[in-house]
């Protein structure tokens, strides 16, 4: 293969990836997966304590995880996201949640739940608001508490019943529990075993007969809704540790549309700036550069949209800010490649051979400088928390990227503008500086 | 060819770095740092009011919420009502409150009554607690071991190992500086601004990778002159290119200092000190270190001493 067909090759390969990247980005709206800082939402970062009787284990975070899953899962939210960070912590994401209050209350809630039987004399009364009033009171509503929440294994809202259509919630509960229930319900038969949450009695269904298998249902629910609520609130009494909020950060819709546009502004006006100081400083190549760097700005959309679309991953406004300041490091590349070349071309030699050495030279040392500022994104990536992550990243995806325009861009393009105008006189393409 | 003396002068560079070291050192031990509530634990909010409001107005509903000591500050951001098109700022809108922590009943109830009083557009409200700062800061002093150690292995096998130590130098150079400026200015330190301080750490390398490499470059072939002469013509050599790159550098980070929003700007700002204090230090920093330690080593000590006068005279006339 000759240079001439190698470079037209990579432009072609050029070519196709700003081709992919433009399917990936259409429609713009739905371009790039955006966090919660730019379409509002709420997140909230939680950290294991360890108790006197508990100690922060790692099958105890991840019990945690599971469980805060299951709660944020019953909020209906479209796009959670629940992460483990460190040893000791866990981020929840709820992106565009309705309702941030109602969400922060059903995470944060610092669950004990506990079983307990409704005493006889209150028995009939079949409203929780007024059972709850009566025990605020001071009655003794409940007897001793039976059981704790801790021996819940899961509990699911589901359909179920004798047609099929009413919300039930099933329940089961780990070996120690199952024998316990077992003995409570075969104690208890209709009676009202009440399920109480912090210190409120949630539901109070009636206990059929005994139950050995640690299976339970619950039954009577009104609806679905209900039923995912008494879910929710089973599951709560299973965090095995204790969850301190570390960090919590609630952003509006509107806020978040205007954080996105003055980035999405500034990193348009970044770019203009730049490509208007190489098309000025550098004129002819000038207009090279200022291919490379709208090829680079291209794909590195397209990579974001792609690994939205693909891995989930998220655009946040750290992730912007990198986006924005790699058009810096994109343009870097070229000047020096460019410089290397005009140098070489006022030792006297033709355009032609200043391109074939001078961007490899070029290219080697912007390799090395990529590189250095990719190591330390990496470190930032790997030790960060989680906004600087998508920091980290996206100044990782544009510094890849850059290297890769430089190799299949820059090179060709020079390659190929070299042979089909093998000028002497490199004046036209060096106006800045002196040439000997 | 331009031709500037940066070894030959380099006791006035030293001192110049010295100089701003020292009131950077200053800045941060007299003044010290405006820590955000990511440090101290608290509660901020960006608060979006329907029609202008004044400091006051807002501080009178916090009193009533028993939060008069809060910080009140108004935002002035620009914003685009449409992508491209600039239209309206902020101005009197937009106001920041910096709380102690809220729990969230407190949060509900200040914000019902700043919406019944004035009306709410939206807000963003960010609460964290005191210990989420040590988190932070651990994490912060890893990572920046971490890449320092990255670094100096990186460049002593691309390069060699004095280079490696000079770039270090030069790196401890510009985080000093940059800090330095964050506590003269009084500029917020949060954890994005810290995570643009490490990322200073192999930026600024940018401009020293490129000055080392043609040093390396050029040190295979010295003739009848010394190692510093050579290095001076290289790092003349690509001026040039470290001056544009750092122009094309600052550019977009400019874009976001004057368009950004805050989040953006805690960003941009540390970057924009720390490239210009990196251009510098790579000409005149870590270059002149690694030249003076360079020629501490016998065969070029005797260069220096057979050339030495020879090559400032040269350096001087042309």
């Amino acid at each position: 293969m000759t240079d001439k067909q190698k470079h037209l090759l990579s432009l072609g390969l050029v070519l196709i990836m700003i081709g992919l990247s433009i399917v990936m980005i259409f429609p713009i709206e739905k371009s790039a997966k955006l966090g919660l800082d730019l379409r509002g939402g709420l997140q909230v970062t939680y950290e294991a304590k360890d108790s006197p009787e508990v100690k922060v284990t790692e099958e105890r975070m991840q019990q945690a995880e599971f469980v805060l899953n299951q709660r944020v899962n019953a909020l209906g939210v479209a796009e959670p996201e629940i992460q483990r960070e460190g040893a000791r912590n866990i981020v929840v994401q709820l992106p565009g949640v309705k309702d941030p209050e109602r969400a922060k209350e059903i995470l944060g809630k610092a669950a004990v739940l506990e079983f307990a039987i409704v005493q006889d004399a209150y028995a009939a009364i079949n409203d929780m608001a007024e059972l709850n009033k009566q025990k605020s009171e001071g009655k003794p509503v409940l007897g001793p508490v039976e059981l704790t929440g801790d021996k819940i294994k899961s509990a699911q809202a589901t359909f179920g019943g004798q047609i099929g259509a009413q919300p039930i919630v099933n329940m089961t509960f780990d070996d120690e529990g199952a024998v316990k229930f077992g003995q409570i319900t075969a104690n208890n038969v209709n009676k009202r075993l009440a399920i109480v949450l912090d210190d409120q009695i949630i539901t109070a269904p009636n206990i059929k007969g005994a139950i050995p298998d640690g299976k339970a249902i619950i039954e009577g629910i009104d609806s679905i809704d209900e039923a995912k609520e008494i879910a929710i609130v089973l599951n709560s009494g299973s965090i095995p540790v204790t969850l301190d909020i570390l960090e919590y950060r609630r952003v509006g819709a509107t806020l978040g549309a205007e954080a996105l546009r003055s980035g999405v502004i500034a990193g348009i006006a970044g770019f203009l700036l730049v490509a208007l100081y190489l098309l000025l400083y550098y004129q002819g190549l000038g207009l090279i550069t200022w291919l490379g760097i709208s090829a680079y700005a291209i794909s590195v959309w397209g990579v974001v949209a792609a690994m939205g679309q693909f891995y989930g991953w998220t655009l946040t406004l750290p992730g912007i800010a990198g986006l924005i300041i790699s058009i810096g490091i994109a343009a870097d590349s070229k000047i020096i490649i460019f410089e290397r070349v005009k140098e070489e071309m006022r030792e006297g030699k033709t355009f032609r051979t200043a391109v074939d050495s001078g961007f490899w030279h070029g290219f080697r040392t912007s390799l090395d400088a990529d590189l250095v500022t990719m190591l330390v994104m990496f470190v930032l990536f790997f030790v960060g928390v989680s906004q600087i992550r998508g920091f980290a990243l996206a100044l990782i995806v544009g510094l890849t990227l850059d290297i890769v325009i430089m190799l299949l861009f820059t090179r060709s393009s020079l390659g190929l503008l070299a042979q089909i105008w093998p000028i002497k006189s490199p004046k036209l393409l060096v106006r800045v500086g002196k040439v000997r | 060819m331009l031709k500037f003396d940066f070894i030959g002068k380099k006791n006035i560079w030293f001192a110049v770095s010295a100089a701003i070291i020292v009131l950077s050192l200053v800045g941060m031990l007299v003044i010290g740092f405006n820590y955000s509530i990511d440090f101290k634990g608290g509660s901020s909010s960006e608060v979006r009011f329907k029609k202008a409001v004044s400091v006051e107005d807002v501080r009178s509903v916090l009193k009533e919420q028993g939060l008069g000591d809060s910080k009140i500050q108004p935002i002035e951001n620009i914003i685009g009502t449409d992508v491209g098109a600039l239209s309206s700022t902020t101005k009197g809108t937009m106001m920041l409150l910096r709380t102690t922590e809220l729990s969230s009943d407190q949060e509900t109830e200040l914000f019902k009554a700043l919406d019944t009083k004035f009306g709410i557009a939206d807000r963003k409200t960010m609460t964290v607690d005191a210990s989420w700062g040590a988190l932070i800061t651990e994490r912060a002093i890893y990572a920046f071991v971490a890449a320092l150690v990255l670094l100096l292995i990186f460049i002593t096998v691309r390069y060699e190992f004095k280079m490696s130590v000079a770039a270090i130098l030069a790196l401890f150079h510009d985080v000093i500086i940059t800090a330095g400026v964050y506590a003269l200015v009084g500029r917020e330190v949060n954890p994005n601004m810290i995570a643009a301080l490490i990322t200073i750490l192999g930026y600024s390398l940018y401009d020293t990778i490129v000055v080392f490499h043609r040093i390396k470059e050029n040190s295979t072939n010295i003739v009848r002159t010394t190692y510093g002469a050579m290095a001076n013509k290289s790092i003349n050599q690509v001026l040039m290119r470290s001056i544009n790159t750092s122009l094309t550098t600052l550019l977009p980070i400019i874009a976001i200092l004057i368009f950004g929003g805050e989040t953006l700007k805690d960003f941009a700002f540390a970057l924009m000190v720390g490239t210009i204090a990196g251009t510098y230090s790579s000409i005149f920093f870590a270059s002149p270190l690694f030249v003076v330690w360079k020629e501490a080593e016998p065969y070029y000590r005797n260069l220096k001493n057979k050339y030495g006068k020879e090559a400032i005279a040269r350096a001087s006339t042309s």
